[in-house]
C-alpha cells in the first residue's frame, strides 16, 4: 500500500518535472565527462544565411583547433549547429531547445534582433551567449550571460561621426536607415554622435527592411545635396541604397558600419558604385596585422575563400568561450559567464576586455573601398 | 515634382515587374481556377537561371533570359502533370501541392546555388537618362519594354491563335470546351508554362535590380499576388494594371510614410479589396475545380 502512493506521488512528481518549460532542467546539468556542448546558432537559410555561413566557419576553425590541441582539460568540444534563419520566432524555438538539451553555452546569432529574442531565455536557463549582434540594445538589456564578440553601433557611427566631422568637416549629413534591429540601432546611434557635435541630419529617410525600391527617399535626399549620405541597413539592402543613390545623380560620399566593408554590398552596389565608401569597422583587412595575416592564411587553408570581419568576430568569440572553459574547467551557468568576463585577449578584432554590460571591443577604425575591399583610410 | 516624378519612375519599374508576376499568377487562375502558391519560388528559380547562365556564359542577356523561361515553363509542366490527377477532384489539395512545390524549389535552390545568393551586373552598361533633373535608369526603360512586350505577345498569343482560344474557352466553360474536343489537361499544361514562362522573365528581370538569392520569391511573389486581387484576378488587363497601381502604391507609400509604408500599402490594398472584392476588372464569380 505504502509502495503504490510512493509510486503514485514519484510519477506524480515526475510528470510535473516533465511538464517544466524547456531551458529550466538544462542549466542544472553538470556533466563532467563526455564532450563539452556548444551550440552555434546562425542563418543558414534565407536572406541572412551569407553572415551566418561565415560565422560558423569561424566558430569551426577556432573550435577544431582547440579540439586538436587536446580539447578543454582532455575533454572534446562538441559544435553542433542550428539554423536561425535569420528569424527571432525560430531563435527562441532554438533557444529552449539548446537550453533543454544541456548545452553549456551558445555562440551567435548574426543578427541582433534575433540575439535579442533569444537572451531571456538564454538568460532564464544560464546559459553564457556569445553572440556577432551588434545592436546597442544589447548591451542595454545588462544580461549578465550575454556578451558581444564586436563594438556596439555606438561604437561605430562614434568613429565615424568623428572622421566625416571633426577631421574632414563635412556637416552636411543625410541618412538613410531600416527600421529593423539592426538599422535602427545605427540610426539612433548615429544621430546620437551627431547631436553631441550639434549637426542636424539634413534628412533623415526610414526605410523597412524589405524594402527594394528607394527612388522617392533618396529624390528626397538629393534635394538637399549632401556631402554624406549614411547608410543604416544590412549588407544587400546597403548595396541597393548605393545603387540607386548613385543612379539618381547622388554624389555624396557614402558612409556606414561594417555592412558597407563587405563584398555582397560592394557587388550588389557595383563596384564603381561602391567606390569611395567610407567603413568604420574593427577589422578592416586580412592585411592590417601579422596575426590577422596568420589568420587570413590559416582560413584560406581551411575553406578555400578569403577571410572577413564576420569570420574573424565569430573567431574571436569562440576562442574567448574556450578560453573561458578551460578556467572553469568545463563548468558552465554562472561560473562560466564570470570567466568570459574575465578573459583579456588581444583578438583579431582588437583587445577584449568585458564591461558589466557585455561589451568586450571599445574601438573602430576608419577603411575606404578601393575596388571591392577595404583598405585602411590611413594608407589609401 | 521631381521627387513625384523620380518617385513615378521607380514604382513604373517596379510596377512593370508586379505585373509580369501577376500576369503568371492569373493565367494559371483563369485556365484552372488554381492559385499557384510556387509562383514566388518559380519567379527565384527564374531569376537564378537567367543570372547563372549569363554569369557563367557571358552570353547576351537575352539569351540567358530564353534559357531561364525554358528552364521555368518546364518545371511549370512538371508542377501541373503532378497536380493533373486531382484537378477536379481536389481542389484544396491542388492548393496546398502548389505551396509544397514552393518549398521544394526553395530547398533545391539552397542545394544548386547555396544559401548565399549572388548580386547580377547590370547588363545595360550605359548610364542613366537625364531629363531635366529626373535620372531614368537605361535598365529601367529595358524592363519596363520587355514587360510591355511580353504583354503584347501574350495578348496576340491568348486572342490570335488557335491554341490561345482554346485556352480562353476552358477559362470561361471547361466543360463545354471538353465537349467541343479541347484537350483541357494540355491547356492547363500550357497555361502552367505560360506562367511559369513570365515568372522567369520577371525574375530575370529583376535579378540585376536587387540581389538573387533563395529567398527572393516570398516578397515578389506576396506583391505579384496582391497586384493580381488589385487588379482582378484572373484577369490580363487587370494584372497589368493591378502590377503597375501596386508598384505605384508602394513607391509613392515609401516616400510619404517612412517606415510604415508597407503598413500603409498594404492597408490601402486592404480596402480597396473590400470596397472591390473582385478588383478592378474582375468578374463577380469564378467557380472552378
Amino acid at each position: 500500500m505504502h509502495f503504490t502512493r510512493f509510486s503514485i506521488a514519484a510519477a506524480a512528481l515526475l510528470a510535473l518535472a516533465a511538464c517544466a518549460p524547456p531551458g529550466q532542467t538544462g542549466g542544472s546539468e553538470s556533466n563532467t565527462t563526455g564532450p563539452i556542448k556548444i551550440a552555434n546558432v546562425n542563418a543558414q537559410s534565407g536572406q541572412l544565411s551569407s553572415l551566418g555561413q561565415w560565422e560558423h566557419k569561424g566558430v569551426k576553425l577556432a573550435v577544431d583547433e582547440a579540439n586538436k590541441a587536446g580539447g578543454v582539460n582532455g575533454r572534446q568540444i562538441q559544435l553542433d549547429l542550428f539554423d536561425s534563419q535569420g528569424d527571432p520566432t525560430i531563435g527562441t524555438n532554438v533557444a529552449r531547445k539548446i537550453a533543454a538539451e544541456g548545452y553549456l553555452a551558445m555562440l551567435g546569432t548574426a543578427e541582433s534582433a534575433v540575439t535579442l529574442a533569444m537572451a531571456p531565455i538564454l538568460k532564464d536557463a544560464k546559459i553564457p551567449n556569445i553572440t556577432s549582434g551588434q545592436s546597442p540594445k544589447l548591451a542595454e538589456l545588462k544580461s549578465p550571460f550575454l556578451f558581444l564578440n564586436a563594438p556596439t553601433s555606438v561604437t561605430f557611427d562614434e568613429t565615424l561621426a568623428k572622421y566625416l566631422i571633426d577631421d574632414k568637416g563635412m556637416k552636411k549629413i543625410a541618412l538613410i536607415s531600416n527600421n529593423g534591429a539592426y538599422g535602427a540601432g545605427e540610426h539612433d546611434a548615429f544621430l546620437a554622435s551627431l547631436k553631441t557635435r550639434n549637426v542636424t541630419p539634413s534628412a533623415d529617410e526610414i526605410v523597412t527592411p524589405d524594402q527594394k525600391d528607394f527612388n522617392s527617399n533618396l529624390a528626397k535626399i538629393r534635394e538637399q545635396s549632401p556631402e554624406v549620405l549614411f547608410i543604416g541597413a544590412e549588407e544587400v539592402q546597403s548595396g541597393l541604397i548605393a545603387k540607386q543613390a548613385r543612379e539618381l545623380g547622388i554624389k555624396a560620399v557614402l558612409a556606414g558600419g561594417a555592412p558597407v566593408g563587405t563584398d555582397v554590398y560592394a557587388t550588389t552596389a557595383g563596384l564603381d558604385n561602391a567606390e569611395g565608401t567610407v567603413v568604420s569597422s574593427p577589422y578592416l583587412s586580412n592585411e592590417a596585422s601579422e596575426p590577422i595575416k596568420a589568420f587570413a592564411a590559416k582560413y584560406k587553408a581551411a575553406y578555400n575563400e578569403e577571410a572577413r570581419m564576420h569570420v574573424a568576430k565569430a573567431y574571436d568569440g569562440a576562442s574567448i568561450l574556450i578560453e573561458a572553459l578551460k578556467q572553469t574547467q568545463g563548468e558552465g551557468g554562472q561560473k562560466l559567464a564570470d570567466a568570459i568576463r574575465g578573459v583579456k585577449r588581444a583578438g583579431l578584432l582588437g583587445d577584449y576586455t568585458y564591461d558589466a554590460n557585455g561589451v568586450g571591443i571599445h574601438e573602430t577604425k576608419i577603411g575606404l573601398v578601393k575596388d571591392g575591399k577595404v583598405v585602411p583610410e590611413a594608407a589609401s | 515634382m521631381q521627387v513625384f516624378l523620380q518617385t513615378l519612375i521607380g514604382g513604373v519599374t517596379f510596377g512593370a515587374v508586379y505585373a509580369l508576376v501577376a500576369m503568371g499568377f492569373s493565367i494559371v487562375y483563369r485556365t484552372m481556377g488554381l492559385v499557384n502558391f510556387a509562383h514566388g519560388s518559380v519567379v527565384m528559380i527564374g531569376a537564378y537561371a537567367a543570372s547563372t547562365f549569363y554569369l557563367a556564359t557571358q552570353l547576351p542577356f537575352a539569351v540567358a533570359i530564353v534559357v531561364a523561361i525554358a528552364v521555368t515553363g518546364l518545371i511549370g509542366l512538371v508542377i501541373e502533370r503532378f497536380l493533373r490527377p486531382l484537378e477536379n477532384k481536389d481542389f484544396t489539395l491542388m492548393l496546398i501541392g502548389t505551396i509544397g512545390f514552393g518549398a521544394v524549389l526553395e530547398a533545391g535552390a539552397v542545394l544548386v546555388w547555396g544559401a548565399t545568393g549572388h548580386a547580377v551586373p547590370s547588363p545595360v552598361a550605359t548610364g542613366p537618362i537625364d531629363v531635366a533633373g529626373i535620372r531614368i535608369p537605361t535598365y529601367s526603360l529595358l524592363v519596363i519594354a520587355v514587360a510591355a512586350a511580353a504583354t503584347g505577345l501574350l495578348a496576340l498569343f491568348l486572342q490570335r491563335t488557335k491554341l490561345g482560344a482554346a485556352m480562353q474557352a476552358v477559362a470561361m466553360d471547361h466543360q463545354a470546351a471538353t465537349a467541343v474536343g479541347i484537350h483541357v489537361g494540355r491547356s492547363n499544361a500550357m497555361a502552367f508554362a505560360i506562367g511559369a514562362g513570365l515568372a522567369a522573365l520577371a525574375g530575370s528581370l529583376i535579378g540585376p535590380m536587387l540581389y538573387v538569392n533563395p529567398t527572393m520569391g516570398g516578397t515578389l511573389g506576396i506583391k505579384g499576388f496582391a497586384a493580381a486581387m488589385l487588379g482582378g484576378f484572373g484577369s490580363m488587363p487587370g494584372a497589368i494594371v493591378g502590377g503597375l497601381a501596386f508598384g505605384l502604391l508602394d513607391s509613392f507609400a515609401a516616400g510619404n510614410f517612412q517606415e510604415y509604408s508597407e503598413l500603409v500599402t498594404f492597408l490601402v490594398f486592404a480596402l480597396i479589396v473590400m470596397i472591390r472584392p473582385t478588383g478592378v476588372f474582375g468578374e463577380a464569380t469564378v467557380n472552378r475545380a
